[in-house]
C-alpha cells in the first residue's frame, strides 16, 4: 500500500475518532497540540488504526507516534 | 548575577502581577487539571485578561478561546503551560513566537519519569533560552499571588487563600494544597504561594531574590526535597535575611544519612548530607523546621509581632500547671524569665487578689475575668525586663474567653514587645482564638510551643547583628608547588595520598605538621630518630596501606636509638606479613608529641555545598559520640573559633578541673588554613588530619597524621 493511501486512511479515522471534519486535519497536524486529542482519545486512535489496518502495533512505541506523518510512517512498517 | 538570573528578577514580576494570561492548553472539562486551572483563574476574580488557548474550544465559560497561542491579537504576559507533557515543547515555542517571557508549565512527566523525560525538559530549556523566556515548573501546581490588585490563582490547588504577608515556595505541588488547608484553618493568609516543581529553570534561589524585594512579604517559607545548588541557596538566604530583615524558614526533607559508610576517612564518614545541610543552614541564616506546624508557629511569630530585645519572658496564666510546664519548656529553650522590677510587683500585688501568684509566672487564679489579664499583661509589659509575654488562659466556667482575647488585642497594641498567646483547649476557646488569629496575635494549642518561636525570632536578630561581615576568601593564588603536586598524582591515576604525601601539601598551607623524616634501613631509622629528639613514632607509608595501626604498621614511645633500629625491622616484618603485596615507600620517624590533646579536623567535599570543613575530639568523642561541628568553607578565624565552641567537648579545651587550657588560637588557625586549601584546591574530595595535636596555650599544635583522597573531575 503507498504511503499516500496510507495518510487518507489515517485522516480519515483521526476525524472519525476526534469528531472533527477531515479538512482540518493537515499533513502534519499534531493530534493533542493542533487537533486537541486528550489521553483517552490518543489510546482510541491506536485501536481504530490497528482496526482500520488490520494490525497488531506496539502499543508503547504507537504512543509516541502524535503526528499524522509519523502515523504513516510507523503504520507501513506493520504492512 | 549572570544573564539568566537577571532575566529571572524581571520575568518573575510578570510571573506575579501579569495584565493578562493565556491558558494554553485550557479544556472545559471540570475535575481535570487544564479544565480547573481556567477555572480557578476565572474564579479567584483576576484582575487582568484571560486568554484560553484550546484546539478545539471555540470559548470555555463563555471565554473566547483560540487554537493557538499565537492567534491571540493582543500582548499576552503570562502563558500557563497544561498540555501533556510530549507537546510543552510546542506550546513553549509559541510562547516564545507570542513574545511570552513568563511562563508557568504545569504538565507533569518530564525529568521525574526518567531519560524520556530528562530529554523533554532540556527541550524546554533550550527554547527558554532562545527567546528569554523564563519558566517555573514543570510538574508543579502553579503560582498564586493573592495582592487584591491582581489576584492571581493559576494553580490547580482547591483554594485560594487569605491575603497574607506569608510567602510559601514548595518543590512539592501536594504539600502545597495541605498547607494551604492547614493555614486556612488557622487564619494564616500568604503574600505568594508558589509551586515550583522540578524547578528547570526558575529555581528556589531567583524566588528568594523575587521576594526580597516584595513589599509584601515579611517571612518566606520553603520546602525543599534536593539542593541542587547549595552555596547559591546560603548566599541568597543571607542576602535576604540581611538585606531585607525577612527571615527565611526551610523545610528540607531526607534527613536520613547514605553514603556516609562508604566514605574513606573519618570526615567523609561524620559528614552526612544532613548535617552539612545543618551546619549550611545554620551558616546563612536559614531557620530549619521539622514540619509544617513548626514551621508556622515560627513564621507567625515573625510576621505578627516584633522581634524581642533580648529573651527574658513573662508569663501570665490562671492556671498553676500550664504556667510551670511552659516555665519549663521555655528554659529548656534557653530561654530566661524575666525578674520583675518593685514597680511592676506593687501593681501586680494592688491589681490581683492575695491569692495569685505576683512572681513569673504570673497566677492569675482560675476565676480570673478579662480585667485581672489586662491588669497583669500592662504591668509585665511596662516592665524594662520584659521583653515578651506569653498568656496562657484555661476555661473555667466564669472565664470570659472572648472578652479576654479582646482586651489582649487591645494592650498589645500599645507595646512595642511581642506577646503569644495559648488558649487551652480546642472547642470552648475557638472563638477566642480566632479574635486572636483575625488580630495577628500568634496562638498555640499547647503553651509550651510558645517557646521554640520567641527563641528563634531572637536568635535571628541576634544573628542579623553578628553577620555584619562577610567571609572573605584569601585571594591568594593557589599554591603553585601544591598544585603541581596534586596534578601529578591525578596524571599518575593516584588518588590516595598518604601521611607523608599529605604532609607536604599541608606544610605549603602553612599547617604545623611535627618534624618527620622517611627512612628505609634500620640503621637510618637509629640515626634519624636520635637527630630529632625522643620520643619518636614511626610508621610504615604505603599507598596500600590506609589502616597502618591494624596491620602492626605503628610503633609509639620510641626512645633510644636501639629502639628505633628494632622498630624498623618490627614494622617491616609485621607489613610484610600481613599485607604482602604492599609497595612499602618506606618508615617515616616522627617526633612524638607526649603531652597533647587530640582533635581531628578535616575537609569534605560536597557535592552542593563544596568543600566543607570538620572539626571534633579525638578518640571516643569523635567514635562514639560524634561531636564534631562543620563549616561549608571558607571559614574565617572568627567562624573557626566558633567551630570550636559549638561541640560539645569544648570545655576540655578551656581546662577543666585544674587543667592548663590548651591553644585554642592555633586549631583556629589551622582550621582558616586547611580552608584556604579546601578552596583553592576543589581535587580534594575528603582531607583527615587525625590527629592534630593541641599543646598548651602558646605553644601551639601539630598535625601527627593525615590523608587526603583526590577527585579528578574538577
Amino acid at each position: 500500500m503507498n504511503k499516500e493511501l496510507i495518510k487518507q486512511r489515517i485522516k480519515k479515522v483521526v476525524a472519525e475518532v476526534l469528531k472533527i471534519d477531515e479538512s482540518e486535519v493537515s499533513d502534519d497536524a499534531n493530534f493533542i497540540f493542533d487537533l486537541g486529542a486528550d489521553s483517552m482519545q490518543s489510546m482510541l486512535l491506536i485501536a481504530a488504526f490497528e482496526e482500520e489496518f488490520d494490525i497488531e502495533m506496539d502499543v508503547g512505541k504507537a504512543q509516541e507516534i502524535q503526528t499524522i506523518g509519523g502515523s504513516v510512517d510507523f503504520i507501513s512498517e506493520y504492512l | 548575577m549572570n544573564k539568566r538570573d537577571e532575566l529571572h528578577r524581571k520575568n518573575l514580576h510578570t510571573v506575579f502581577h501579569p495584565e493578562s494570561i493565556a491558558i494554553i492548553g485550557a479544556n472545559k472539562v471540570k475535575g481535570t487539571v487544564p479544565g480547573d486551572i481556567f477555572l480557578n483563574i476565572l474564579q479567584a476574580g483576576f484582575q487582568g485578561i484571560i486568554y484560553p488557548v484550546s484546539p478545539r474550544e471555540k470559548a470555555i465559560s463563555g471565554v473566547k478561546a483560540y487554537k493557538y497561542a499565537i492567534d491571540i491579537p493582543d500582548e499576552v504576559d503570562l502563558g500557563v503551560i497544561v498540555f501533556p507533557s510530549s507537546v510543552c515543547r510546542l506550546a513553549l515555542e509559541q510562547c516564545g513566537q507570542k513574545g511570552i517571557k513568563s511562563v508557568i508549565i504545569i504538565s507533569a512527566g518530564f525529568r521525574e519519569v526518567g531519560e524520556n523525560g530528562m530529554a523533554r525538559e532540556n527541550e524546554l530549556l533550550e527554547i527558554a533560552e532562545k527567546y528569554g523566556i523564563s519558566f517555573i515548573g514543570p510538574n508543579c501546581l502553579g503560582v498564586i499571588n493573592t495582592d487584591p490588585a491582581v489576584r492571581l490563582n493559576a494553580s490547580f490547588a482547591r483554594k485560594f487563600p487569605a491575603d497574607g504577608n506569608i510567602a510559601f515556595l514548595s518543590q512539592s505541588g501536594a504539600l502545597c494544597t495541605a498547607v494551604l488547608d492547614y493555614a486556612q484553618a488557622k487564619n494564616i493568609g500568604f503574600s505568594k504561594f508558589v509551586s515550583f516543581g522540578n524547578k528547570a529553570d526558575v529555581s528556589e534561589i531567583d524566588l528568594l531574590y523575587y521576594l526580597m524585594d516584595d513589599p509584601v512579604t515579611k517571612v518566606i517559607l520553603l520546602y525543599l526535597e534536593e539542593i541542587t545548588d547549595g552555596l547559591g541557596l546560603m548566599k541568597a538566604a543571607r542576602e535576604v535575611i540581611m538585606k531585607s530583615g525577612k527571615p527565611v524558614l526551610v523545610m528540607k526533607s531526607g534527613r536520613t544519612e547514605e553514603g556516609a559508610s562508604a566514605a574513606a576517612s573519618h570526615t567523609g564518614s561524620l559528614a552526612g548530607k544532613d548535617e552539612i545541610c545543618d551546619a549550611a543552614f545554620k551558616q546563612a541564616g536559614i531557620i530549619r523546621c521539622d514540619n509544617i506546624e513548626q514551621m508556622f508557629n515560627i513564621a507567625i511569630a515573625f510576621v505578627y509581632q516584633p522581634m524581642p530585645e533580648s529573651n527574658r519572658v513573662a508569663i501570665i496564666t490562671n492556671a498553676g500547671g500550664p504556667g510551670v510546664l511552659t516555665t519549663d519548656a521555655a528554659i529548656r529553650e534557653g530561654l530566661q524569665l524575666a525578674r520583675f522590677n518593685e514597680e511592676t510587683t506593687l501593681s501586680l500585688k494592688r491589681s490581683l487578689p492575695t491569692t495569685a501568684n505576683i512572681n513569673n509566672p504570673v497566677d492569675v487564679i482560675g476565676d480570673a475575668r478579662a480585667d485581672r489579664y489586662v491588669a497583669a499583661i500592662s504591668a509585665v509589659f511596662k516592665d524594662d525586663n520584659v521583653d515578651g509575654v506569653f498568656v496562657i488562659l484555661t476555661p473555667q466556667s466564669m472565664t470570659d474567653i472572648d472578652s479576654i482575647a479582646k482586651e489582649i488585642v487591645h494592650v498589645a497594641s500599645q507595646f512595642d514587645k511581642p506577646i503569644y498567646t495559648s488558649f487551652m483547649g480546642q472547642a470552648d476557646v475557638a472563638s477566642g482564638i480566632t479574635i486572636l488569629e483575625h488580630n495577628n496575635i500568634p496562638h498555640y494549642i499547647l503553651p509550651e510551643s510558645m517557646c521554640k518561636p520567641f527563641n528563634t525570632v531572637f536568635k535571628i536578630k541576634q544573628f542579623m547583628l553578628d553577620q555584619q561581615h562577610e567571609v572573605q576568601v584569601s585571594g591568594h593564588p593557589p599554591n603553585n608547588a601544591v598544585k603541581k603536586y596534586i596534578d601529578r598524582a591525578l596524571a599518575k591515576g593516584k588518588t590516595y595520598l598518604n601521611e607523608y604525601d599529605a604532609s607536604h601539601i599541608l606544610e605549603a598551607y602553612r599547617l604545623p605538621v611535627a618534624e618527620k623524616i622517611l627512612v628505609t634501613s634500620a640503621k637510618d631509622a637509629g640515626k634519624m630518630a636520635a637527630g630529632i629528639g625522643f620520643p619518636v613514632v614511626m610508621k610504615v607509608i604505603s599507598d596500600d596501606i590506609i589502616h597502618k595501626f591494624d596491620v602492626g604498621g605503628v610503633v609509639l614511645n620510641i626512645s633510644t636509638e636501639a629502639e628505633a633500629e628494632e622498630a624498623f625491622r618490627n614494622i617491616s616484618e609485621s607489613v610484610g606479613e600481613r599485607v604482602p603485596g604492599a609497595i612499602i615507600k618506606g618508615i617515616q620517624v616522627s617526633r612524638q608529641i607526649t603531652h597533647g590533646m587530640e582533635v581531628i579536623i578535616g575537609v569534605k567535599k560536597d557535592p552542593s555545598f563544596g568543600p566543607v570543613i570538620m572539626f571534633g575530639f579525638g578518640g571516643i568523642y569523635v567514635e562514639i559520640f560524634r561531636d564534631v561541628s562543620f563549616r561549608v568553607a571558607p571559614v574565617d578565624r572568627q567562624n573557626a573559633l566558633k567551630m570550636i565552641r559549638e561541640t560539645k567537648s569544648s570545655e576540655l579545651l578551656t581546662g577543666v578541673r585544674g587543667a592548663r587550657q590548651r591553644d585554642i588560637d592555633a586549631i583556629a588557625d589551622s582550621i582558616v588554613k586547611l580552608s584556604a586549601l579546601a578552596v583553592d584546591f576543589p581535587q580534594i574530595r575528603e582531607l583527615d588530619i587525625n590527629p592534630l595535636i593541641v599543646l598548651e596555650k602558646g605553644e601551639g599544635c601539630f598535625v601527627a597524621d593525615a590523608r587526603i583522597i583526590l577527585e579528578d573531575n574538577c
